[in-house]
């Protein structure tokens, strides 16, 4: 219950401060831009972290167990961040097309 | 005139009416007539100019008695890449070690290059990463038809026949999306180091942004050496035979 109030005062608090930024002569549509590319890279990089950080742990731990296997879970590991933070680089890419245009 | 740097300004004083020549005999219309080598192509040619001559040197001083210190540095990045390709495709890895070694070193160097004060990466530009990744498309293509013959085919289709025309069309998207991933990667990455050593520069401009110009050389490296390991992948699948 607690967290949805904190939730309901955030959003309050995010709802009442844009007018302030309406001000100036940006367009309606605009306004939006930044906060979404904002949001929307902050989505991308938080969850790109929490798999890499799941990712890495699990090589952590095999090469723990099998210190033998360290070659062949190395290139495992570095393929799977290649990938996931490859997510992240799409997203990035995408806000930065759109934002400029 | 787009911003040039040193390198390219020579490049277009002395070549401009030559290439501009040159491209509108392909019906090409650089924007800026004056200065149609990009900072891109240019570092390009330097990417291109430092492995020649490093290559010359090291067939120069070969020697196996005595192997002089560009030698044992040609030899590791070959063994290294050897090892890998062994690795990864197995048996007759031997004859792709070549192409995956001067893409390596390419990439590598082309990459490291956006470090140096006065240049920028060639690969933070998108049209190059592209030039790379279909330069690797068509090769493993190559590759998998001269291993597999016209059974190459059987790879874009499904295990049963009944699965043939759905699988075929997101086989096809599937192989287009990995030129698509390659280039992005790869583009991002690099185009992102500089933009983010930038945007802490403009922050702090004493030492903070030292600490992410190491970060960008860490990144240089794996990313170069990422590209590598999925070309190596990409052969390994396209010239695997089916049992």
């Amino acid at each position: 219950m607690k967290k949805l109030q904190y939730l309901f005062m955030s959003l309050a608090a995010m709802f009442l401060a844009t007018p302030a930024f309406a001000q100036g002569t940006v367009s309606p549509a605009a306004q939006w831009v930044p906060l979404a590319a904002g949001l929307g890279m902050a989505l991308a990089a938080g969850l790109c972290g929490l798999a890499q950080g799941k990712a890495t742990a699990s090589a952590t731990e095999a090469l723990a167990r099998n210190p033998g296997a360290r070659p062949g879970i190395f290139i495992f590991l570095i393929l799977g961040l290649a990938f996931i933070e490859s997510l992240a680089l799409f997203t990035f890419v995408i806000i930065f097309l759109k934002v400029q245009a | 005139m787009p911003t040039q740097l040193l390198f390219t300004k020579f490049l277009n004083a002395h070549f401009a009416a030559l290439v501009t020549a040159l491209l509108e005999v392909f019906h090409v219309h650089p924007k800026y007539p004056q200065a149609p080598i990009t900072n891109s192509f240019a570092m390009e040619l330097l990417v291109f100019a430092i492995l020649v001559a490093y290559f010359v040197v090291v067939r120069l001083t070969l020697s196996v008695e005595k192997p002089g210190a560009a030698q044992h540095l040609a030899e590791m990045a070959n063994s290294f890449v050897a090892d890998q390709g062994e690795q990864i495709i197995g048996h007759g890895s031997e004859r792709f070690v070549t192409y995956l070694t001067a893409l390596f070193l390419f990439i590598l160097l082309s990459n490291l290059l956006g470090l140096v004060p006065g240049l920028e990466s060639p690969t933070a530009d998108v049209v190059v990463p592209l030039g790379f990744a279909l330069v690797t498309f068509l090769y493993y293509h190559y590759h998998g038809i001269r291993a597999n013959g016209a059974g190459y085919i059987k790879q874009f289709l499904g295990p049963v026949w009944w699965l043939y025309p759905l699988l075929f069309p997101i086989e096809i998207i599937s192989h287009c999306a990995r030129v698509l991933s390659l280039t992005v990667r790869l583009y991002a990455n690099m185009f992102a180091g500089d933009l983010l050593t930038l945007a802490f520069f403009s922050l702090i401009p004493v030492g903070i942004p030292l600490v992410f110009l190491g970060l960008h050389l860490g990144v240089a490296v794996i990313q170069a050496y990422v590209f590598m390991l999925l070309a190596t992948i990409y052969l390994s699948l396209a010239v695997a035979h089916d049992h």
